[in-house]
């Protein structure tokens, strides 16, 4: 058994204590936004209001995901665990951001759509996305051996952005989707596009700037830290079976 | 670490935009619309605008004419239609010299001609929605011009110019007049390809969209004034529409951000606490140890 047993449960940095109460000042600011500065879009009522979630959400997870793919390369460049670290919390993260992107889009096509769901490219390459990044979290679980886990899943999370791409440009790739484009044209059969106004870039743009900096930056960070106590509690757990 | 990633993400996203962007946009031009009373209705550019925050109402003194659209709390359509009539005439209850139904895109509407005097004439699209009725109005007030506008489920598909619908709604409403046109023309208006016959005695105009013809008739040679008052009268009756109430869908789509944001920093909490009574235990098997 270990004679001192010290867990790494330092105070949370000024900076990320700053940054999480922007992250929620900025939270709520956007929403309000949102919800009450941004006009009604008159043709599809209230819940067109659920884009200033819904799109930003899809690139909060694309800036996540990004960090999984930078963590894993320097992993495999560097071999030190801090990456490994940052490529989890940035799967994790992005995972939650796009579970958060797909239903919020369920629940917007079903007045517009008038159905939950449909096997548009769209939806489809999202839902395969985080298929695949639900399958990180698992297969990570699954072995053992931390270096090999750490080189496996750094390999796995750089070729999972793949997913992520196709799920970004399908739309301007593949033209039979109901999915319409906000910036520029949208496809011929798109169902429920709106005008891109300068209210909806008003409400947007915040809400943008929020979701693909801050809120990754600021959950990813705390992840971090939560990964790093967990593996400095591991060891002492082996230290403990060790004496 | 994280504001390079961000930076990367920041370029990535304005590459995106600009590519999008070069595209071009098809929805340049936008109708101007008017919203009130819960309803939508196109703006009549060179009309009056007389609209309230109950009610769109437009108005051309030059044709001594009306439309209004109105949102009644009747669930009958008739009903409805003479309770708007009354807005117009002293009279108690008018009996319509026309009725009928129009199976439209946007549901079922209520066709009635009113014609209380010889100096006004109302004619009326109804169409219930929900315990309420919206009520579109044609009210002309020129006794020299009777003006009439109504709309008839199409018999004939072979007939693209709505003729069948044109004779047999002037054999019903203009008995007199009926028969007789001089050289059909073709003429485009913003609400349609419209197909206008002039006669000596009156002027008819029918245009075909979708299952249904869109008549407006006139007594008299007045072409270019029927073209006006019909042309704006139907690209409100077919611009017409209701802002759905979904805010329901809106607080469930909410739900659904915040359960998911929520759990994912809940987990942190509770991870984080079950990582501090895993040490707790060590620190006391420690202690015990010792």
């Amino acid at each position: 058994m270990p004679k001192h047993v010290e867990l790494d449960a330092s105070p949370q940095p000024t900076l990320l204590r700053a940054l999480t109460l922007l992250t929620g000042l900025g939270f709520l600011a956007t929403l309000y936004l949102g919800l009450f500065v941004a006009g009604t879009d008159i043709q599809q009522g209230e819940i067109q209001r659920i884009f200033y979630i819904h799109m930003p959400s899809f690139f909060g997870a694309f800036t996540a995901f990004g960090a999984t793919v930078v963590g894993g390369m320097l992993y495999l460049a560097r071999k030190q665990a801090a990456w490994d670290r940052i490529a989890l919390a940035g799967a994790e993260v992005g995972l939650a951001f796009a579970l958060i992107n797909l239903l919020t889009g369920a629940v917007w096509a079903r007045p517009i759509w008038n159905t939950w769901w449909t096997w548009d490219p769209r939806l489809t390459s999202a839902a395969v996305m985080c298929l695949i990044y639900a399958a990180y979290l698992m297969l990570r679980a699954g072995i053992d051996d931390s270096n090999q886990k750490r080189n496996f899943m750094s390999v796995y999370g750089i070729f999972a952005f793949v997913s992520v791409l196709t799920t970004l440009f399908i739309i301007r790739i593949v033209p039979e989707t109901i999915h319409p484009v906000i910036v520029g044209a949208s496809p011929q059969n798109a169902q429920g596009s709106f005008e891109a106004t300068s209210g909806v870039f008003m409400a947007l743009a915040p809400s943008m700037l929020l979701w693909l900096t801050l809120m990754p930056a600021t959950l990813i960070w705390h992840r971090y830290r939560l990964e790093t106590r967990r593996e400095a509690l591991e060891r002492l757990k082996f230290q403990a079976l060790g004496d | 670490m994280m504001m390079k990633l961000a930076g990367l993400a920041s370029v990535l996203l304005c590459l995106l935009l600009i590519s999008g962007g070069a595209g071009g946009s098809d929805h340049d031009e936008t109708v101007p619309y008017l919203r009130t009373g819960g309803f939508n209705v196109p703006v009549l550019a060179g009309w009056e605008n007389q609209s309230t925050d109950e009610i769109a109402q437009f108005h051309l003194a030059e044709h001594s004419a009306t439309i209004r659209t109105a949102i009644v709390a009747l669930d009958d359509p008739l009903a409805a239609s003479q309770a708007e009539l009354a807005n117009w005439i002293d009279a108690g209850s008018v009996s319509p010299v026309y009725s009928g139904k129009v199976n439209l895109a946007d549901g079922t509407w209520h066709v009635a001609i009113f014609e209380p005097d010889a100096d006004i004439s109302v004619s009326i699209m109804a169409r219930r929605v929900g315990e309420r009725t919206v009520v579109i109005s044609f009210i002309e007030r020129d006794e020299s011009n009777r003006i009439l506008m109504l709309t008839m489920a199409q018999e004939d598909e072979s007939q693209r110019r709505a003729h069948t619908e044109l004779v047999a709604a002037t054999d019903l409403l203009m008995s007199p007049l009926a028969g007789e046109h001089g050289r059909v023309s073709e003429i485009k208006l913003s609400s349609g390809a419209w197909a206008l016959y002039p006669g000596a005695g009156h002027t008819r105009m029918g245009m075909v969209f979708g299952n249904d013809s869109f008549l407006a008739l006139a007594k008299g040679p007045i072409g270019v004034k029927l073209a006006t008052l019909a042309d704006a009268y139907f690209t409100v009756l077919l611009g017409f529409f209701i802002t759905p109430d979904n805010s329901g869908y809106l607080a469930l789509g909410l739900a659904a951000a915040f359960v998911t944001l929520g759990l994912l920093v809940f987990s942190y909490f509770w991870r984080a606490r079950s990582l501090d009574q895993d040490a707790a235990l060590i620190r006391h098997l420690a202690r015990a140890d010792d």
